[in-house]
């Protein structure tokens, strides 16, 4: 929570304890000289647009004959430019272990100094990209509290000595090491369970705006002119409903097939584990990745019950991590696939801090059901009507879409939940999948009520809970009284909190209520 | 109608905004009201008759309500308390909310002034915590510095634990 350090001042540093032990110290030195083709890689990645663009205007372009020579010479061009940028980069890239901290010193025209302080450390991670297998090295990731969208400090090639050299370094720093212990518990995912993550990886919710837009789309584009256009060139722009329709369901199974491909890479080969105090997740296809949650930074766990999954009572379990809420889901993911009924052994087995039941939670009351149903319901109504007076054509049919939106209304009845029980919260409420937060009371950032006019004279209230930056919870339409106790009791909870902290040797010392 | 939103047996927050809120809201409403004030005039150059009443009727109520009503009722409705273990809000018009933050979360606090905000000698206190930030807007500039300094306290007392 401390203000960064700033490039380093060594003359300044303090000569605090670490300093006596300069067996951690690692001396400057290059990255492993793999490193100038990954970092080569990189540069040509960046400037795959450009390159990509010229390359397509020259095979394309009505210039000169032999496309093919041109392509094959561009070819060479980025061949050369991937590896003078990736020597340059290499060349002019340094780090170093000592005085307490890791210093990465990178840049070609202006140089920039990074400094992590080694406490500040949470994790040590990993990437094995293809291009670092091929070189038998492994790319770095240094985590820290900050944690942005990316590590701060980035090392794309580093000899597996290095790594565990590195590892030692901020074992010795950080906690007294608890000597690499085997792992208390281990999960894997099978190839079957792989398979069917990847295929139902699918959000329905994301591509359904999508299908209402093509139609649209087309008719922006092409309008009236199709006729005019002439039949024979605007073949591939369908005409008819059946048309739009195949070609909707066109889309969406292609956007089906890239989730599930996603899907496979992201996840073939995952494994978690837990040892003492650490989560390791192993995961990746092409690029193998070695990630690893200190278990104090989780703040809350998320069952996701995906719209492809739930039928089927599959689920994917998620953590919420300090620091790591700006990352891909992939990188917050505890496991891929788990059946409704293993969520709770797994979670007992694996973070047992967090563990809770997923089901018997309290419900919104009846009354409260015609409050999920009408607004979803009411809205498609409206809109439906208004598409039938502006296309008198298509009369009837836009008003096919309101039973569903009632459905959608029900479903969020029957999904939402609560409980507080051991100081442990469970809220559960439906999007378009079905969420299920569980986290301990004290892990709470803000917790909060909010009755409208309508709900006022329901008797009824929303209940929100805020864990981290990417987790928010909220239970619509409970009866108000239940909110109202139930805000009471969560405003308990972390009063205790504070009196168990204040206490002078507070037994449970280890749930540190700091960051 | 000043007690709202479910009842709990957490005290009510007691303290109120500054008055001048009020003002800082009806400016804000004001300059709202002039877009719609604007539309309104551009439907009576295009269409005219009946239905450009119509948009002037609307608007003007719109601008009535953005203007007169709604600042007056959120200044009314706004309440918020700096406990020694959490931070206690309540606001809202026609959805109340109530949110509770517990001191041991809060990061940081800042304190924030717009031009309007300076030209009414107005401060808002933004306390940030690992979820996001919540705002108490609108308090006179003295006031704000002492919540942010007496937040700032709390808060690090509550770290120390």
């Amino acid at each position: 929570m401390s203000s960064e350090a700033p490039a380093g001042d060594e003359a300044t540093t303090a000569p605090d304890e670490t300093a006596t032990a300069p067996a951690g110290a690692i001396a400057p030195r290059r990255l492993h000289p793999a490193g100038i083709a990954v970092l080569g890689v990189g540069s040509l990645r960046e400037l795959a647009l450009p390159l990509g663009i010229a390359f397509a205007a020259m095979v394309f372009g009505s210039g000169s004959g032999r496309p093919i020579l041109r392509a094959v010479m561009y070819a060479a061009i980025g061949a050369v430019i991937a590896v003078l940028a990736g020597y340059l980069r290499w060349a002019t890239t340094r780090w170093s272990v000592g005085d307490g901290r890791i210093r990465l010193r990178t840049g070609v025209l202006s140089e920039k100094v990074t400094d992590v302080p080694l406490g500040r450390v949470q994790a040590i991670d990993t990437v094995h990209g293809p291009l670092q297998r091929l070189f038998g090295v492994r790319g770095v990731q240094v985590q820290t509290a900050g944690g942005g969208r990316e590590s701060e400090i980035t090392l794309p090639a580093v000899s597996p000595a290095d790594v565990e050299l590195l590892r030692a370094a901020v074992r010795r720093r950080g906690e007294p090491a608890a000597a690499e212990p085997a792992p208390l518990a281990e999960r894997r995912l099978g190839r079957r369970q792989l398979l069917v993550a990847a295929l139902t990886a699918g959000q329905v919710g994301v591509l359904l705006p999508l299908l209402a837009v093509v139609p649209q789309l087309g008719e922006e584009l092409w309008g009236n002119d199709i006729e005019t256009a002439g039949r024979q060139g605007m073949r591939l722009v369908p005409e008819s409903a059946p048309e739009w329709i195949l070609a909707g369901l066109g889309l969406i199974l292609l956007a089906w097939l890239l989730s599930t491909a996603g899907a496979l890479f992201a996840f073939a080969g995952f494994t978690i584990a837990r040892d003492q105090d650490r989560l390791r997740v192993r995961r990746g296809l092409l690029a193998r990745r070695e990630a690893t949650v200190p278990v104090a930074r989780v703040q809350a766990v998320r069952v996701v019950e995906g719209v492809l999954r739930r039928p089927f009572g599959l689920a994917t379990v998620r953590a919420e991590v300090a620091g790591y809420a700006k990352e891909a889901a992939a990188a917050q993911t505890l496991f891929p696939l788990l059946r409704r009924g293993e969520v709770e052994p797994f979670l007992a087995a694996i973070l047992p801090e967090l563990a809770d039941g997923i089901d018997g939670l309290d419900r919104p009351p009846r009354r409260a059901l015609r409050r999920y149903v009408l607004p979803p319901a009411a809205l498609l109504l409206a809109l439906g009507a208004a598409a039938c007076v502006a296309v008198p054509d298509a009369a009837p049919w836009p008003l096919l879409a309101v039973p569903p939106a009632a459905g959608y209304g029900v479903a969020r009845w029957r999904a939402a939940g609560w409980r507080i029980e051991g100081g442990r919260l469970a809220v559960r409420f439906r999007r378009m999948a079905r969420i299920t937060v569980l986290a301990p009371t004290r892990r709470l950032q803000e917790h909060g009520v909010r009755q409208t006019v309508l709900q006022r004279r329901g008797e009824l209230a929303d209940v929100e809970v805020r864990v981290g930056a990417g987790t928010r919870g909220v239970v619509r339409h409970l009866d108000a009284r239940m909110a109202g106790r139930l805000f009471d009791a969560l405003r308990r909870e972390e009063v205790a909190l504070v009196d168990r902290a204040a206490e002078p040797a507070p037994p449970r010392a280890r749930a540190a209520p700091g960051r | 109608m000043l007690t709202a939103g479910p009842t709990t047996s957490t005290p009510e927050p007691s303290r109120t905004l500054a008055p001048a809120a009020r003002v800082l809201w009806r400016l804000e409403g004001a300059a709202t009201a002039v877009v719609g004030l604007v539309a309104a005039g551009v439907l009576q150059a295009t269409a005219g008759g009946t239905r450009a009443a119509l948009g002037w009727a609307a608007a003007l109520i719109a601008a009535a309500v953005a203007v007169v009503l709604l600042p007056e009722l959120r200044w009314r409705r706004w309440r918020w308390e700096v406990r020694e273990h959490e931070i206690d809000i309540r606001r809202g018009t026609l959805a109340v909310t109530r949110t509770l933050v517990p001191m041991l979360r809060v990061q940081h606090v800042d304190t924030k002034r717009d031009l309007l905000q300076q030209a009414l000698g107005l401060a808002t206190v933004v306390f940030h915590t690992a979820a996001g930030a919540n705002e108490i807007p609108a308090l006179t500039v003295a006031e704000a510095a002492q919540v942010r300094d007496r937040i700032a306290e709390l808060a690090r007392t509550a770290d120390e634990l």
